[in-house]
This record gives C-alpha cells, sequence and structure tokens, in this order.
C-alpha cells in the first residue's frame, strides 16, 4: 500500500527545536514505538514536522498479503488455516514489530481499541484473514479520513461478525409477535465510536443541566430507530470460488475462497428496513435538532445519512480526540489540549473535518506534549501499554525472527504472559475503560489512568516473569527463532574497563526511557550490572539481559512521561 | 506498607464514604455498597465467626427469559409467540421447547403470584440441571426482576422527568451497567459495595490482614474497592510469585533479584502514576507467600489434601476452586469475613442465542453447584456460611431481533447457600408482554407497566434491596450502617414509606 502525502503544518507550536537525543527519544516512543540510534537521527535531522510526513508517505505491506505470502490462505493445508486464528496473532505481531511505517501502525493499534474488533469474538471461516482486512482497513484510513473509516469500519467484515450487523434483518411482524432489528452496532456506533453518552462541550468536558447532571446524548429510541439502518447486510460472495474439502473422518465440507473476508457487507435479499428512522432526536435533550431518515430510504442513501449524522455531531471531535491523546500522550489531557486538537478535526485548516493526519499530527507536536514540564507533572503521562512494551523490545533492540515466520501467539495471559494482545480485547469496551479509575487511588479526584484497568497483583508479576524469560531467550513458540543479540548493548558492556555499565545504562535510558530514568535509578541499575562478572561472552550479554530487564521492570520506565 | 496498615478508625471511614456520596449524588447505590457490607458485617460477628460472601458475575447481560422460563401453559404460551416459537409449544426463533424444560422444572414450597395474581410455574434452562437440583433442595432460590433503581418506578414515572423521577444513569450500556450493578455509580465508579462492605470487616479488625478482605480471582473489579478496603487479585493458579525478584538469582547474579526487588516496589515520590503501579507490586510481593501458605492446606504436591470435589476446567469452575482453596486456608489469611469476586464472558447474545446460551449456563450452574458441594464437604463444613449470587450487567429484551435479544434492565438472579432460604421465588414474577400502552400520554395495562418496552424488565426489586438483604445476613446494622453502605436503600422499605419494597426481601435465613 502506497502512503500519503501529506503537508504537516508546525504554526502555533512553541516547542518544535530539538536540542536532545532525549528530546527526541520522547517524541518517538509517543509517536511510535520505540527510539532507535537510526531514528533519533532521523528526528533530529528532519525535525519533528518533516518526519512525520516521511512516516505518512512510507509505503507498507497489508496484513492480508503477509498471510499469503506466509501460506496462510491454502484452503488445502492439512492446517485448516480456515478454522484458525493462530495466523492472525502472528500477522499483527509481525505488523508491529516489522512495518517500515510505525507512526501508522502506532496509530492503528490505537484506533484498533478504539473501533474495537476482537479475534475473540469473530466465529467464522477465515477468521484470520478476517482479522487482517480489519487491521489493513484500520491502516488504510489510520492517517486518512474519519468519515471513510467510520464507513470501511461499520461495513467490514470482521465488525459485521463481532457486532451482528451481517445478517441483521428489519422488522417483522406486530404486537406480541414483532421481531425488532439487532440493535448492538446501532448502540455501540453511538456510544463507543462516535458520539458516547454524555453530551460534551468542545473541550472534551461534559456539559451539565441545571441541576448538575450530565445530559444523555441519545435515549433508547435512538438506538432502535438506528438500528433500522443497519439491517440488511450480509456477507458479498460474488467473488466466491468455493473448495470442497475432504474431512478428517469422513465427509465433505465446501469452504469459501477469502475474498468474502475483504469485501465490504452488502444489501442481500429484501432485508432493510423499511421503516423511517430519528436519529439523535430521541433522547429529549438539548442537542442538535434530530434527522429523519424517510420510511423506505434505500440501503446506501440512509447509511449515508446516518453516517454524516454522526460524524458531524458536535460530540465526536472531542470525544475520538480525547482518546486519541490518551492512547499516545497522557491519561489526563487538559481540556484545552483536546480542544486544540479537536480543531483540528473539526476543520483542518482548509475546512476539511475528520484529517486524522493533522488530528494525529496535532495530538503529537502539541504544546502539551512536548512541554519538558511534563517531565516533572507528577500525574502527566501514562501507563505503557504491555502489548507496546514488547514491541519496544523488539524495534529497539533490532530483534528480527530468523525464520521470518513471527510466531507469537495470543499474550492475553496476566498470569504468565503480558496480560493483553493486539486484536484481542475481551469486549468490544476494549482492554481498559477510557475513564477507568484505579481503586484506593492516591490520584488527585477526577483524574483517570485507563491502562490500569490491566495492573493487578497477579499481573505485574506476571509480566515480569515473562520478560524476564523473553529479554534471556526471546520471544514466540519457536525456540531462539525471535531473539536479541543485544550487539550494541554487548560491545558497550566490553569497553573501555572490564564493564561498562554506566554506559550501558545510559544507552537503555535514552533508548527505553528517553532519559525519564532518575539519577538514583540509573546508579541501582549500575551497581546490579556493575557486580557481574564480564569474562565471556554470555557474561556479556547476561550483564545487556539484566541492565535491560531492571530498566523495563520499574515504575519510571512503565509511566511513560 | 500503606496497603496492610489502611485499617481506618471506622468513625472516620464513614465520614469519608458520606463525602463521597454527597458528591457523587443519588445515584449510587449498588456497587459502594458491596464493599461496605463486609466492612460493617464484621463489626457484629461473634469470635471465631467466619462468613463469606461471593459475587458470579455473567458479562454481557444474561437474558433472562431463556433462564428462567415460564412453564404453566398460559405463561409459557406467551413466552412462546413473543419469542416466535413453533406450533405445539416446539421450539423456533429464540423459544425453548417446553418439553425441553420439563427435567428443570423449579419446584418452590409456594408458587410465586404473578400480576394479574395467577400462580407462576418457572423451569430453568434445560443445560442448568444443578442449580435445579440445589432449588428444589432448598439450597437455591431466585429473585425475580431485579435491577438497579434510584427510588420504587412505575412505567408512566420513568417516561417522565428525571429529576422528579430519578433513575440509574447509562441504562442499557454494558460497561456502565456493569458498574452500576457493583457500585451504584457507571464507569469511572471506585467503590464498590463488596469492597464497602470489607471497609467495616477493617474497622473491626475482624481479619488479621486487611488485604484478604475481598478477592477477585477474575480481573479488576469495581465491586472489591472500598474507601480503604483493597481488591486483591489472584489467579485460578494462585498467587503469582515474581521471579525476578525472589529466585536466588537472575541471570547469574544474585545481585540483580535484590535490585530489581528494590526497583519495584520503591516508595513513594512525586510521580502519581509511578506510585500507583508500585503500590500493586509491593501488594503482589508481600502477599505472595501467605496465599501460598494458605493454598498448601488443599496442594498434595506439598502435602496438603486436595478438595473432594471435582470441579470443571473451565475457568469459571476454576475461579471458584480457587475461591474454596482460599476458604479452606482462612486461618492462615486471618479471614473472618470475607467478599469474592468471580465472573463469565459470553452472554453478550445479540445473535445466536439458542446455539450459544446453554454453554455458558451450564457452565454457572455447574460450577456454581460444585462450589456448592465443596463448601459443603467434611473438610470444609462452611456451606451455610458462604452465599454465592449472581449479578450481571442488564437482562435483555424478551422480544427477539431473530436470533437474539437486546439490552435490557431487570433480570432474575440465583442465590445459593446453606444460608438462603431456597426452593422458592422472591419478588414479582414479571408479565410475558412487549406491547407499549395506548393513548396519548401513555396508559399502560397491569402487565405493560413492568416492562420499558420491547419486555426490557422495569424492575420490580432494586439491587440495593438485593444487596441490602445478603449485607444483614453478612452482618451488616440494616438501621445504622445499611445506608452508608446502599445509599439508595433509604428510598426503599417501610421507613420510607414503600414496604412493597422491603429492604430485607427474606431470602436469607
Amino acid at each position: 500500500m502506497a502512503g500519503s502525502t501529506v503537508i504537516v503544518s508546525t504554526a502555533g507550536y512553541s516547542f518544535l527545536t530539538i536540542s536532545s537525543d532525549e528530546q527526541a527519544s520522547r517524541f518517538l516512543q509517543q509517536a511510535q514505538f520505540a527510539a532507535t540510534d537510526a531514528d533519533i537521527a532521523s528526528v533530529r535531522n528532519l525535525g519533528y514536522a518533516r518526519w512525520l510526513e516521511a512516516q505518512m508517505a512510507t509505503a507498507y505491506t497489508t496484513g492480508w498479503d503477509w498471510l499469503n505470502i506466509q501460506g496462510y490462505g491454502d484452503v488445502q493445508s492439512a492446517s485448516n488455516y480456515y478454522d484458525s486464528t493462530a495466523q492472525a496473532d502472528y500477522m499483527v505481531w509481525n505488523q508491529l514489530m516489522t512495518a517500515p511505517d510505525p507512526l501508522r501502525k502506532r496509530v492503528a493499534l490505537a484506533l484498533s481499541e478504539f473501533f474495537v474488533v476482537s479475534l475473540t469474538g469473530v466465529s467464522a471461516t477465515w477468521p484470520s484473514h478476517i482479522m487482517a482486512s480489519y487491521w489493513d482497513t484500520l491502516c488504510k484510513h489510520a492517517l486518512g479520513n474519519y468519515r471513510d473509516l467510520l464507513e470501511a469500519i461499520t461495513l467490514n467484515v470482521g465488525m459485521g461478525y463481532y457486532l451482528n450487523t451481517k445478517g441483521n434483518l428489519k422488522e417483522s411482524g406486530s404486537g406480541s409477535s414483532a421481531r425488532q432489528p439487532d440493535e448492538n452496532y446501532a448502540r455501540e456506533v453511538m456510544q463507543l465510536f462516535t458520539v458516547g453518552l454524555d453530551m460534551l462541550n468542545p473541550d472534551g468536558t461534559p456539559q451539565l443541566d441545571g441541576s448538575s447532571h450530565r445530559i444523555d446524548t441519545y435515549g433508547p429510541g435512538d438506538v432502535s430507530n438506528l438500528a433500522r439502518v443497519f439491517t440488511g447486510y450480509d456477507l458479498d460472495q460474488s467473488q466466491n470460488a468455493p473448495t470442497t474439502i475432504a474431512q478428517t473422518g469422513g465427509g465433505t465440507r465446501v469452504v469459501p475462497s477469502t475474498d468474502f473476508a475483504r469485501l465490504p457487507l452488502k444489501q442481500v435479499g429484501n432485508n432493510h428496513s423499511t421503516l423511517d428512522a430519528t436519529l439523535l432526536g430521541n433522547a429529549g435533550v438539548t442537542g442538535p435538532a434530530g434527522v429523519t431518515i424517510a420510511a423506505n430510504t434505500p440501503a446506501a442513501a440512509a447509511l449515508k445519512t446516518a453516517l454524516d449524522t454522526l460524524f458531524n455531531h458536535p460530540n465526536t471531535a472531542p470525544f475520538f480526540c480525547k482518546q486519541m491523546i490518551q492512547r499516545l500522550v497522557t491519561s489526563n489531557p487538559s481540556p484545552a489540549y483536546v480542544q486544540r486538537v479537536a480543531a483540528k478535526f473539526i476543520n483542518n485548516g482548509a475546512n476539511v473535518r475528520g484529517d486524522l493526519a493533522q488530528v494525529f499530527s496535532a495530538i503529537l507536536l502539541d504544546d502539551e506534549a512536548r512541554d519538558p514540564a511534563g517531565l516533572t507533572a507528577p500525574e502527566f503521562g501514562k501507563l505503557r501499554e504491555p502489548v507496546v512494551r514488547l514491541v519496544q523490545w523488539v524495534r529497539t533492540f533490532g530483534v528480527t525472527s530468523t525464520s521470518g515466520a513471527w510466531k507469537i501467539g495470543d499474550l492475553s495471559d496476566p498470569g504468565s504472559r503480558l496480560g493483553q494482545s493486539p486484536l484481542r480485547s475481551p469486549s468490544v469496551f476494549n482492554f481498559f475503560r477510557p475513564g477507568y479509575v484505579p481503586a484506593n487511588t492516591a490520584l488527585t479526584a477526577g483524574k483517570v489512568a485507563p491502562e490500569f484497568q490491566l495492573v493487578n497483583e497477579s499481573s505485574v508479576g506476571g509480566y515480569l516473569n515473562y520478560m524476564m524469560g523473553v529479554i534471556g531467550n526471546g520471544v514466540g513458540n519457536t525456540a531462539s527463532d525471535i531473539k536479541a543479540t543485544y550487539a550494541s548493548e554487548v560491545a558497550l558492556a566490553t569497553s573501555p574497563t572490564a564493564a561498562n555499565p554506566s554506559a550501558l545504562v545510559q544507552r537503555l535510558n535514552l533508548l527505553l526511557c528517553a532519559g525519564q530514568l532518575s539519577p538514583a535509578t540509573v546508579s541501582a541499575i549500575t551497581a546490579a550490572v556493575g557486580s557481574m562478572t564480564s569474562a565471556t561472552a554470555d557474561n556479556k550479554r547476561n550483564s545487556v539481559c539484566a541492565a535491560v530487564l531492571l530498566t523495563m521492570a520499574g515504575a519510571q520506565y512503565l509511566i511513560q512521561k | 506498607m500503606h496497603a496492610f496498615d489502611s485499617q481506618l478508625p471506622s468513625r472516620r471511614a464513614f465520614l469519608r464514604r458520606s463525602g463521597q456520596l454527597a458528591l457523587t449524588g443519588t445515584a449510587l447505590p449498588f456497587v459502594l455498597n458491596l464493599a461496605a457490607i463486609g466492612e460493617a458485617a464484621a463489626f457484629n460477628a461473634p469470635a471465631g465467626d467466619y462468613k463469606a460472601l461471593v459475587c458470579v458475575f455473567m458479562f454481557g447481560g444474561n437474558d433472562y427469559a431463556n433462564t428462567v422460563i415460564p412453564y404453566d401453559d398460559t405463561s409459557y404460551n406467551k413466552y412462546s409467540t413473543i419469542r416466535g416459537g413453533g406450533a405445539g409449544q416446539t421450539a423456533g426463533g429464540i423459544a425453548l421447547a417446553k418439553a425441553a424444560l420439563t427435567p428443570t422444572l423449579l419446584a418452590p414450597t409456594t408458587a410465586p403470584l404473578d400480576v394479574l395474581n395467577q400462580p407462576r410455574q418457572y423451569a430453568l434452562h434445560p443445560a442448568m440441571t444443578g442449580l435445579a437440583g440445589l432449588f428444589n433442595a432448598g439450597k437455591a432460590a431466585v429473585q425475580l426482576n431485579v435491577g438497579p433503581l434510584v427510588q420504587p418506578l412505575t412505567r408512566t414515572q420513568y417516561n417522565g422527568s428525571r429529576s422528579v423521577y430519578p433513575r440509574p444513569p447509562q441504562l442499557f450500556s454494558h460497561n456502565d451497567q456493569q458498574s452500576i450493578w457493583q457500585s451504584s455509580s457507571p464507569e469511572g465508579s471506585k467503590v464498590g459495595w463488596g469492597g464497602n462492605i470489607n471497609d467495616k470487616v477493617l474497622t473491626q479488625s475482624l481479619n488479621t490482614n486487611s488485604l484478604f478482605t475481598g478477592i477477585s480471582v477474575s480481573g479488576n473489579a469495581v465491586f472489591l474497592s472500598g474507601v480503604s478496603a483493597l481488591q486483591y487479585q489472584v489467579s485460578t493458579g494462585g498467587a503469582i510469585k515474581i521471579r525476578p525478584a525472589t529466585d536466588a538469582s537472575v541471570y547469574g547474579s544474585t545481585a540483580v533479584p535484590a535490585a530489581l526487588k528494590a526497583l519495584v516496589s520503591q516508595a513513594a515520590g512525586s510521580q502519581k502514576l509511578e506510585n500507583e503501579y508500585n503500590a500493586v507490586t509491593r501488594r503482589a510481593l508481600d502477599a505472595e507467600l501467605l496465599i501460598s501458605n494458605a493454598l498448601q492446606q488443599t496442594d498434595p504436591a506439598r502435602g496438603g489434601t486436595a478438595l473432594a470435589t471435582v470441579f470443571g476446567t473451565d475457568s469459571l469452575s476454576q475461579q471458584l476452586k480457587m475461591v474454596a482453596r482460599l476458604i479452606k486456608g482462612r486461618n492462615v489469611l486471618g479471614a473472618r469475613r470475607q467478599v469474592f469476586f468471580v465472573s463469565i464472558g459470553g452472554f453478550d447474545l445479540h445473535d445466536n442465542l439458542i446455539a450459544q446460551h446453554p454453554a455458558i449456563l451450564g457452565r454457572v450452574s455447574d460450577a456454581m453447584t460444585q462450589f456448592y458441594e465443596a463448601t459443603a464437604e467434611a473438610s470444609m463444613g462452611v456451606a451455610n456460611q458462604v452465599t454465592t449470587f449472581t449479578a450481571s450487567d442488564f437482562g435483555r429484551t424478551l422480544a427477539s431481533n431473530g436470533d437474539g435479544s437486546d439490552h435490557g434492565w431487570g433480570s432474575h438472579h440465583f442465590v445459593v447457600g446453606g444460608a438462603v432460604k431456597g426452593k422458592a421465588f422472591y419478588g414479582t414474577p414479571p408479565p410475558l408482554n412487549v406491547t407499549d400502552g395506548t393513548g396519548n400520554p401513555r396508559v399502560y395495562t397491569a402487565e405493560e407497566q413492568w416492562h420499558v418496552g420491547q419486555g426490557r424488565l422495569l424492575p420490580s426489586t432494586s439491587v440495593d434491596q438485593y444487596a441490602g438483604t445478603m449485607a444483614k445476613w453478612f452482618g451488616v446494622d440494616p438501621v445504622t450502617e445499611l445506608p452508608g453502605i446502599l445509599p439508595n436503600i433509604v428510598n426503599f422499605g417501610s421507613e420510607a414509606g414503600r414496604a412493597d419494597y422491603p429492604r430485607d426481601l427474606g431470602f436469607m435465613l
């Protein structure tokens, strides 16, 4: 896939000068997954805005193509790939860990936690191809337009399975035997993907009524009405070239070709609602006037009106933008920060609404993201997601899959793995909620810490135990296939004195933490590593492993500021 | 070690909680309150006494109408018509066949009367033979049509002004209703009623180690978080030992584990998010050995004796097995009042209700039955001291969307244990009705009164009453302490002029 040509405006930003490697590393860890020596040099050479433009223009390979290159589209394989989800895990880890355009992939990962479809909820033939199609859809539109993304996601086959638009039937019957359209997508597209539950101010704070109560954005009637718009859709099998496969134990099965998995859902049969539908007019509140889609409106026209209405609702910009800031920069952005980014969503400067390239640039270039004051503010930043930590480790140390297969599976188990695995959210409500507040928190009232929903007495240990193995022995299903050599770091561990832990730890502090480890922590790690022998090559590598583990274990690393 | 000496004086805890309630308004009732139940209960407990509450949360919103199914012909036929059943009481649409229900027919001591004063018969889903057996043996009860309410509400009032007739916020929304069931407050809630109960336990110093008052074998649950009470999370395999902090040597170095342990348990600095994270790690390090010792009693590999009850291999069964083992080891943990949280997902069946509901309901039934049997086995002997109950985001529509049902409100729930007055229904059987009245303003028949469209049940019993009944059994004083735990309870019961919504529903001995 080709990248996109974008001009990133720098007007109005105060912290564009890059005066240290640490500043470049900090930016890189927000904008993508990792900061290598080359990345840091590139950012310092180009500056933030030009670096963003170069990233956006970078071409990439789709997850779909990767699956097929690996042979996972082979319907005749004895591995029954058409029934297996493991290849989707390999696909998405490969994309996150190796793609040449990590900005786009980092944004797509954030979008996958907003427009959630989960491998654990797609019971279909070719589930891995379905998930690749979903992932590719996010990547394709990640730096495009939100309205296009919203429509593509709505008609995506994975979403169709996940939130039941596929096979959604119009109303029938009346009185006690009436059947109603499935409301699942209608409810969640409003609650989670566009307008949210509460009427918002332009800065993302909730509007309050005269009694200081929040104001509903929509009511149950809006859900029932909007549900009609999403009726009549099913798989597009027009390109199907099925294969009859003999089954183990006898019998045959007709397996469709993968084509349906990347075609948008389409109207099949006469199953689209014939009723009128009034959108966002049923809550009895002070929002924008409702929009009515007349009875017997064709499905495509009804969908356009419905998605336009949601896209143009005043909530959508701050609702979406705040969560994207939370994913990339800080759990508690100021209302002014939200409003500045939302303003870019509303108008990119050329009277275009929903320009995501400008939205994500605005998130990353904003003074609040770049101001060094965030480094010492007591509540700035966010917990790094476990998935991002592992990808960061791979990319920082140039780890590669010797076989090229990247067989890293489901890492969801909190007791023995990461407690999180990409595209495997437990529900459409994501791994964590944007409003999650830790129990018994010492945070200021009103502050949230979404990623802490994954943190408990099991997962903290599960992560450390897992990383101890990964850092030393590598990651994945095949022993030693995806294992770090730490060549640059081992070189530091051997230079000039017997061991030079100070230089090693300083390097890890720059690459992994953007220099955010305190001097005391650097000293503690240095002392521990310095006590290790470096007589043999194995000794030296062990020293590096110890330094990496100690760095990635501590809260000063885990909280990204 | 702030986690371990968070035993605030009760007066102060009460004041803090009251302050919170004042800030959050009237819509807070349920979750706040489990947490407080544990705290309050311990207060009145005689020496040597032990009680536990176990919440089984069904994530996704359970379909009530195919869980507790109307069985008498009149009611069944209405159910079948609405859900698209076949001719001659056969299966069809999302209706179950009547004949399939006979083995799980419930035989209450007294048949409940519906709103038309007709006796109602019910059967459980055919996959729920275990719970049907416990019900008929007097060890389980069904609470009908329970859900979050701020105050008693009619359908006409529901249509009216929310400032005059307040109702829970964000009805029909998964995450918010999960939170409201657990804490009476939508997403972002910090304190649950399990935790509130536990706050009370802490103030009484009933448990020698406050951390083990509220334990989740599922993920993080607001249910168990109190103002001072913590939720401790344990896996189905027990506490996770943090090897790089506790192994003798890591990467060949003895210095590394010592340094790592110091780093991950660093005391508070100025960065609050960092402190939040280290607080959890510190707790995990501190608790692991105690949990391990408590579990040793039921670990044959370490000289203990395994529970005789055979649990299933599914996650819910394993979670409840872990709860049973922790209860067995309660003396090691120094616990006399405990609230546990376990969960099972998959209930959001907008599609494939008929295909997928049986497996998950079967798991709930089997796991709760096995758990009851474990508490009753000779080595445990705590069946009368452990009460298990179900909860879920919400009920679903009675109407069909073709092959599933959509988000609703009130639902039916189970209470299991030796202290439950079983073989009985509590609450009122909801009508089997999906019509929406006539006229403008709407006038509703007696049957139309109890849903708010498509058979989304308007609860006739509030979660606060449900929780309050268990809280009282647990030892919470219903007059002096319960309003501090379940703030909306003050709108219910004869004390509020609503004897038809009693504070004690009567299902506990």
